[in-house]
């Protein structure tokens, strides 16, 4: 029953719904997930997540502190998950640029990370109260080297929780820093959040029902023996390329190998890392793909493109890296045109290029002026790519 | 003989040789450390020893007992995570001139302004020696380095100033030339509840010495031994006198302020005996519909 005892649950069950906060539903979402330690570094518009880790985790016997940067916050937070403590951080664009090389160290010591980027308008200072999607890139490319990234995309409150106990369990299975993506709308929009969908997260299923400790019992099998601080093998944990005992090694062949397991153990379980959701499945001509903020405009111009006799579908991705091939290629082999409209300038719309380009056209459809892109502005270029082909 | 077979007994001894210069100071100080451990009867398991990258950081790789080799600069952080995750840990982070001042300045003076019950020693050699002999932040004006081929312009950090200024409660110096007292020093900063910063000179003939003769170690070890005066004699000297002294022992030790972890375990304990009503503003983002 502890779980229940965060101070906005009890409201919860006392109202049965409540409006609550992108934001704040990401910060409860870690408290269920069994998150007791967060470090973190003040940003908009990500700094309600701290906030609400400052207020309930000392009431649930766990750790917060306010770093003096996003740099110390990460490497806290990796420090905590050493011990064996699930540990979680959140910023923005410019905190999330400052953590990049210690995020590098904690996939190179799998060391299980949550990092929450809530983005925002980019780059450099940019617009820090406006909606973007501009760290994608950063998020899969970010930190040097060639590495391995699980990275999520939340588009409503509701994703902002279940995403984040997700981004948890990922980080505990697979032993690997996970990044949740929000972007500033979804970090502060309030949404109605019920006690069922708590409950349907929570208790229906197995996958969200976690152990406290890092330790999950279905450690992928790549994963090398965790080194956990305070056990009796007293461990080395170092960011040098290193073989089993955790100690370096110069040796060409253990440093290829060492490598190729870390992207291995994310590589080889897209099955379980890539989730999605398509609408309208095998019905469109044209599939909207889309994350984030942007899936809520692509879902709502699937009801408007309905409407108006226009065969869509939409493939609403929850996970961005490890790349969804399969599903993209699956969908790719059925429609003439892949719609990607993402509030950058065609960062994922490149890759699905690179996934789907044999089989269909896909077409870009960017915006960074701040704004949300609009079901009618979708549903406009949906009718003029298939206006335009009936016209051929 | 008892004390040299359990300092081996604290050792991956299958990863020596170190890769330290001959004349290298950072052994000697390690091998105090060990010994103030061996001292104090932790425990393998509990102890961890957190470094950053650098010459001196690269002690963690010796030592057989909780051992992280963190990013440059970033250790205090990684310890504070630690600290804060497992009181009951000691933990210890060895760091560097450059690592622990430089890039690693801002999180020295916050772990001192925290005073959380982490023991810092820091290797000062006043060199970037890993890279090549580069200048640091605590290199004296008019001394040479790869980067300061004229002479260093900028002035240099009195770290034991700095970290009693920012907070430590326990802030000491010894030198290689004196090692049974610097084990004494680290010894007590472990011993200490709260943050204790320990500054240790040691030299580097390798890239500061040969291009600041003397470049012999026994050499450089005497001239550090010469110009060391204790707490106790520097009392009684003048501050032109003390010009270019090194004051070694403890500087200052305050036991009247709040160590961060138990301070933070003491409202944890508060909040967990009060009901969901009790204290605190409300976090943002909250309302009902």
């Amino acid at each position: 029953m502890e779980r229940w005892h965060y101070h906005a649950l009890q409201e919860a069950i006392d109202s049965s719904t409540m409006l609550v906060q992108g934001n704040r539903a990401c910060a409860l979402g870690a408290l269920d997930a069994g998150v007791r330690f967060f470090a973190g570094y003040p940003i908009t518009p990500s700094s309600e997540i701290m906030e609400t880790m400052a207020y309930e985790l000392p009431r649930v016997g766990g750790v917060f502190v306010q770093m003096e940067d996003e740099i110390a916050s990460i490497c806290a937070c990796i420090g905590a998950a050493l011990t064996g403590t699930l540990a979680m951080t959140a910023t923005s664009g410019p905190g999330f640029s400052l953590m990049q090389e210690a995020i590098g160290y904690a996939i190179m010591v799998e060391a299980p990370v949550v990092i929450v980027d809530v983005m925002r308008a980019g780059p450099s200072t940019g617009r820090p109260t406006a909606p973007a999607q501009g760290d994608v890139m950063q998020a899969r490319w970010g930190t040097h080297g060639d590495h391995p990234a699980v990275v999520l995309a939340a588009s409503n409150v509701a994703d902002m929780y279940r995403l984040t106990m997700a981004a948890v369990r990922f980080a505990q299975r697979f032993r690997t820093p996970v990044t949740l993506l929000a972007d500033e709308v979804v970090g502060h929009m309030r949404e109605s959040f019920s006690t069922e969908l708590i409950g349907r997260y929570r208790l229906t299923s197995g996958d969200f029902d976690f152990t406290p400790g890092y330790l999950h019992p279905e450690l992928v099998r790549e994963v090398h023996p965790p080194h956990v601080l305070g056990s009796p093998t007293h461990p080395h944990v170092t960011g040098l390329i290193h073989d089993e005992t955790g100690f370096p090694t110069n040796d060409p062949q253990k440093s290829e190998q060492f490598l190729r397991e870390l992207h291995d153990k994310v590589g080889n379980h897209r099955d379980e890392l890539c989730l999605y959701d398509v609408k309208n499945e095998g019905r469109g001509r044209v599939c909207i793909v889309a994350y984030g903020s942007c899936a809520r405009s692509a879902r709502a111009a699937l009801k408007l493109a309905e409407q108006e006799g226009l065969p869509v579908e939409v493939l609403h991705l929850y996970t961005l890296f490890p790349l969804p091939v399969e599903i993209i290629q699956t969908v790719a082999r059925r429609v003439e045109f892949m719609l990607i409209p993402e509030l950058n300038l065609g960062q994922y719309a490149r890759e699905v290029r690179k996934m789907a380009e044999n089989w269909t056209t896909v077409i870009s459809m960017g915006k960074v002026d701040g704004t949300l892109i609009t079901p009618r502005e979708i549903v406009d270029r949906v009718a003029e790519l298939i206006g335009k082909y009936e016209s051929v | 003989m008892a004390e040299r077979l359990a300092i081996e007994e604290l050792l991956h001894t299958e990863h020596l040789p170190h890769l330290w210069c001959p004349g290298c100071g950072i052994g000697t100080v390690t091998a105090a450390f060990l010994r103030a451990i061996l001292d104090l009867g932790l425990k393998r398991e509990e102890t961890v020893v957190v470094g950053g990258i650098g010459c001196s950081s690269r002690a963690v790789g010796y030592l057989d007992v909780g051992t992280v080799h963190a990013i440059h600069g970033r250790a205090l952080a990684f310890a504070t995570g630690i600290k804060m995750a497992r009181p009951d840990f000691t933990v210890v982070v060895i760091t560097g001139d450059g690592d622990g001042a430089a890039i690693g300045g801002n999180h020295l003076i916050h772990a001192c302004r925290r005073n959380i019950d982490v023991t810092c020693i820091l290797f000062n050699n006043s060199v970037y020696g890993m890279t090549g002999g580069q200048l640091s932040p605590t290199m004296e004006v008019g001394r040479r380095a790869s980067t300061a081929p004229y002479g260093q312009v900028e002035p240099a950090f009195d770290l034991c100033a700095l970290a009693r200024a920012a907070g430590a409660t326990f802030v000491a110096r010894g030198t290689a030339a004196e090692v049974r007292t610097l084990q004494k020093l680290i010894k007590q900063g472990i011993e200490h509840h709260g943050f204790s910063f320990i500054e240790a000179i040691v030299p580097c003939p390798t890239e500061y010495g040969r291009r600041n003769p003397p470049a012999d170690p026994v050499q450089m070890l005497k001239l550090d031994k010469a110009r060391s005066v204790s707490v106790a004699e520097a009392a009684k000297l003048t501050a032109s006198e003390l010009g270019g002294k090194l004051v070694t022992g403890v500087l200052d030790q305050d036991t009247s302020k709040p160590e961060f972890q138990a301070a933070y375990a003491a409202l944890v304990a508060r909040m967990r005996a009060s009901g969901p009503e009790d204290g605190g503003a409300p976090p943002a983002g909250e309302g009902r519909r």
